[in-house]
């Protein structure tokens, strides 16, 4: 089948990591030992000094109790100040970013190049450098440096008092940084062997070596529907033109045998596009061993390492279902009363910017480093950011004062002294036993204008103490997180696996932003969390409204007072202020602005609507894919002026291919894939279900939409090849 | 339920607990006498990274005692273990009762070349503000070493008299690898805990 909806002739595909690029994979590479007489200290550091305290980087390396087991995986973050490296890089975006500017409408690559030869200082880099990457910059600062460490103890009873302990570890601006580890394991032996600087130095440059360059870039859109899909084969189209791509450079650039000669050049290497496109396969030849290296294609921000929700969720849902205990209540917290569902109290914590401490005495340094890189994933849901940066998975008591400084964090200690010191903390979860503890120290939830509002309503607010805790474990659940967390379960249950929990997590957190849009426009008259809504309200496709969608005012009304208090005590935290910086940047680039997708597929799945309304939303759904292909069919007003206002968003195969996304990205398998776009085929309106088969026409022949179309059911397609059969007849 | 019968029978047969700091320069036996302790068994140990803390039961009192490592760059950190943090979870802190009740400074008596060092770090602790009440036991570790220096030395060149004055302590020689001393040493502690007025 040929697919359309991409432009073949299309711009070049970039890679992600690309080949030449100055961004190294790795960094460093460091050594520490525990010296019997000193303590932790820095053995050798490649390809140099990494700056910063080195003692605190050595005692860091050589977690707590390290002497009593003989492996043990940390990891860690590094927020490295600004250094002459980065200072350099920075320069070298604003030159980016004036020479676009200069540039602004031209396009052609051939351009681009000779520019980029006019400036002498312009790096390799700069060909593959697009919007893309400005947007992935983080506003907050440097990109964090993520450490993959490994310590190990060696008995020896050749040595004063017996043993070796040392550590090695990796540092990269790669969050997939557990992709290095049988390399660290290799590695460490040989440095046990040899323990001198060149041993860093060829695990520095074998790690560099690796080859990431046939990995394509994909747009954040594309990003999230990769994740969301189990199909093997998305975009696997990407991989294939990035072959090509590579096979004409490497023919060009090889000398010109002639046409006699063998056709099998040996020189000509073979390409294989990925069996799965999920992950990139790539090797690392480590002292002449190649490791095989699978790189994750589609990343969520703030997913750094592998962790395990389920596993994160099945280790404080278990003591909770046999043996539930009250907490303490805290508003932004036991959101359910004293029993509220601990993984739901987490969540709470880590969206309020409390102070959280995973704690697992006598356990590796690495199982709490994984608890805390799970529950910052949780609370992003792919979506929310900042908690990464506020994170350290390991860190120990000689830090607590640096720690401490931090407002709102997420810690991974294996020190009980830790559990002792309620001011530290305000939740505290102990991994070996499976409980949270809220902290008696923890500050109290201010009185806020969305409780006044409610209470001045005479409707009662969720959570707010005593009353809530004690009917909690009743029917009453007006948050619908006590239902949430069971089907979750359950699903953790019949083993849907890690990414289908993951997804319900995304969706969970995805409602929450919507309630608390729908919660400032009910208090505050207007929500930072929904811009353009006037774009959107417009009706330029013929159908109004954005944002949740609820079947009454009332169960409106309910869910939003349940919410009241984390949705306030979300209002002032990190993670929402760059939400917002992220929904702005998104609604620039967003393809269609016109019809909020989301809202009117939530009309179709909850409400009750009549004939005119539904065939109002197929049509606009219709519509809003067909016209970004194509100059205007209808005659609409507000049609002209959306495409007038914007230049950004002129009809093209380019931006139709970005609109089917969008849509796609609403409708994953979790929400039910074509489900209720195909119940229009049975619409009683013709013209309707000729629109919608157009529409899954489209929806066919795009490279992304082709895997929904799969999955469609086999009576959908019948009535759909039906329709069209009809039409066809009809129109000869 | 479980917790009040438990205090209950502790006042009946008098169990009490007790907090116990164990810090010493490196290499001095720390570890060593904590798994004689524990286990009642000569173990072999390594450098500790960090800490070490276990809960021993001897003659009616439950001991959790903390082992943190010597090493001088480690030292600082000394201070987290004893401010306040010994504490149940719910103490007030600058209660007497959170606070650390007795600290064992272990001694490697055979090294009379840091027998000074050893001093500097126990004046530095000892005279801690949240230190104030607890109990001194100092272990005149590794007696079994040739030249090894008697109590009496120990507490001499450790200058006792003048640097715990406000402590109640003892000077107990010992030897952690046979167990000599060790027991004693906390039977001592037991027998001179005062346990703070008012606790459950």
């Amino acid at each position: 089948m040929k697919i359309a909806g991409r432009p073949k002739t299309g711009p070049r595909l970039r890679p992600q990591y690309p080949i030449d690029s100055v961004e190294n994979h790795v960094e460093y590479i460091l050594v520490a030992s525990f010296d019997i007489d000193r303590g932790s200290i820095m053995e050798h550091q490649y390809p140099g000094a990494i700056s910063g305290d080195e003692t605190m980087l050595a005692e860091l390396m050589l977690p707590d109790q390290a002497h009593a087991r003989s492996q043990d995986w940390t990891i860690f973050f590094l927020h490295k100040d600004t250094t002459a490296e980065d200072e350099e890089k920075e320069a070298r975006r604003e030159r980016r970013r004036k020479r676009r500017r200069r540039k602004e409408g031209l396009d052609d690559d051939d351009d681009e190049e000779t520019l980029a030869e006019d400036d002498e200082l312009d790096d390799d880099d700069d060909e593959y450098t697009d919007e893309e990457s400005e947007e992935e910059l983080d506003s907050d600062g440097p990109p964090l440096v993520y450490v993959l460490n490994l310590v190990n103890t060696k008995r020896d009873s050749t040595v004063k008092r017996g043993a070796i302990v040392k550590a090695m570890a990796i540092c990269t601006r790669h969050p997939f940084l557990h992709i290095y580890k049988p390399l660290l394991l290799l590695a460490i032996e040989e440095y046990f062997r040899a323990p001198v600087l060149d041993t860093l130095a060829s695990l520095y440059d074998a790690l560099n070596a690796m080859d990431l360059s046939l990995l394509p870039r994909m747009s954040p859109l594309e990003t999230f529907v990769l994740q969301a899909t189990d199909a093997k084969d998305m975009f696997i189209e990407k991989f294939h033109q990035m072959i090509r791509q590579r096979m004409i450079d490497d023919a060009e650039r090889n000398s010109l045998p002639s046409v006699t000669s063998s056709v099998s050049d040996p020189k000509s290497k073979k390409y294989i596009p990925p069996r799965d496109t999920h992950e990139f396969e790539s090797k690392v030849n480590y002292n002449g061993i190649p490791v095989p290296i699978k790189v994750p294609t589609a990343l969520s921000v703030e997913t750094v390492g592998d962790f395990s929700l389920i596993k994160l969720i099945q280790i404080f849902s278990t003591p909770h279902t046999t043996q539930p205990q009250p907490f303490a209540l805290h508003p932004h917290l036991t959101t359910s009363g004293a029993f509220t569902h601990p993984i739901i109290v987490l969540v709470n914590a880590l969206l309020t910017q409390k102070r959280i401490i995973f704690i697992g005495h006598e356990r590796p340094s690495g199982e709490v480093a994984e608890a805390v890189l799970a529950a910052c994933a949780l609370a992003s849901g792919g979506l929310l950011r900042g908690f990464v940066r506020h994170a350290f998975p390991y860190t120990d008591l000689s830090k607590v004062d640096d720690l401490l400084k931090v407002p709102g964090f997420i810690a991974g200690v294996t020190n009980p002294a830790f559990s002792y010191k309620p001011e530290w903390w305000d939740l505290l979860c102990d991994l070996p036993t499976g409980r949270m503890k809220i902290s008696n120290r923890i500050e109290g939830a201010p009185v806020t204008d969305g409780l006044t509002f409610f209470q001045q309503q005479g409707i009662p607010v969720n959570g707010a103490g005593a009353q809530m805790g004690s009917d909690s474990k009743g029917g009453v659940d007006p948050t619908g997180d006590s239902q949430f967390m069971e089907s979750l379960l359950q699903s953790i249950a019949n083993r849907h696996g890690e990414n289908a929990i993951r997804a319900k997590w995304r969706s969970w957190i995805l409602k929450f932003t919507r309630i608390a849009a729908a919660f400032e426009e009910t208090v505050y008259g207007a929500s930072a969390l929904y811009i353009g809504s006037h774009e959107t309200d417009a009706g330029g496709y013929g159908v109004t409204g954005h944002g949740f969608v609820w079947p009454d005012e009332t169960s409106r009304t309910k869910e939003l007072a349940a919410n009241v208090h984390r949705v306030e005590g979300w209002r002032s935290t990190r993670s929402y202020y760059s939400f917002v910086q992220d929904l702005a940047r998104r609604w620039d680039k967003r393809p269609v602005r016109g019809i909020d997708f989301h809202h009117q597929h939530d009309r179709l799945r909850c409400l009750k609507l009549t004939h005119d309304q539904s065939a109002a939303i197929y049509l606009a759904f219709a519509r809003a894919v067909e016209e970004a292909g194509s100059p205007l069919s209808s005659t609409s007003s507000s049609d002209v002026d959306l495409s007038t206002v914007d230049p950004e968003r002129r009809p093209s195969e380019q931006l139709r291919y970005a609109t089917i996304l969008q849509l796609l990205c609403v409708i994953p398998e979790s929400n039910s894939g074509l489900f209720y776009l195909s119940l229009g085929l049975f619409h009683p309106r013709q013209d309707v279900r000729i629109a919608v088969v157009h529409l899954l026409e489209r929806i066919q022949m795009h490279s992304a939409g082709r895997h929904f179309w799969d999955t469609l059911g086999g009576f959908s397609k019948t009535a759909f090849v039906r329709i069209q059969r009809d039409e066809a007849g009809s129109r000869r | 339920m479980g917790a009040s019968i438990s205090k209950m029978m502790n006042k009946i047969f008098g169990s009490k607990e007790m907090r116990l700091l164990m810090l010493g320069l490196d290499a001095a036996g720390k570890t060593t006498i904590l798994y004689k302790l524990k286990l009642d068994q000569d173990v072999t140990t390594i450098p500790t990274v960090g800490f070490n803390v276990e809960t021993v039961t001897y003659k009616n009192t439950k001991f959790n005692v903390w082992d943190v490592g010597g090493q001088d760059k480690i030292r600082p950190l000394w201070r987290h273990y004893f401010s306040g943090m010994l504490g149940r979870h719910d103490t007030v802190p600058g209660r007497v009762g959170s606070r650390t009740q007795g600290l064992i400074f272990v001694v490697d008596s055979s090294d009379a070349s840091r027998i000074e060092e050893a001093r500097t770090e126990l004046a530095r602790i000892i005279q801690d503000r949240e230190m104030k009440d607890a109990l001194l036991l100092v272990f005149a570790n590794k007696q079994d070493l040739p030249g090894a220096m008697r109590p009496q030395e120990v507490s001499d060149k450790l200058q006792l008299e003048k640097i715990a004055k406000d402590h109640v302590w003892k000077v107990e020689p010992s030897c952690a690898t046979t167990g000599e001393g060790i027991f004693e040493g906390l039977a001592w502690l037991s027998n001179n805990v005062k346990m703070p007025t008012g606790s459950k």
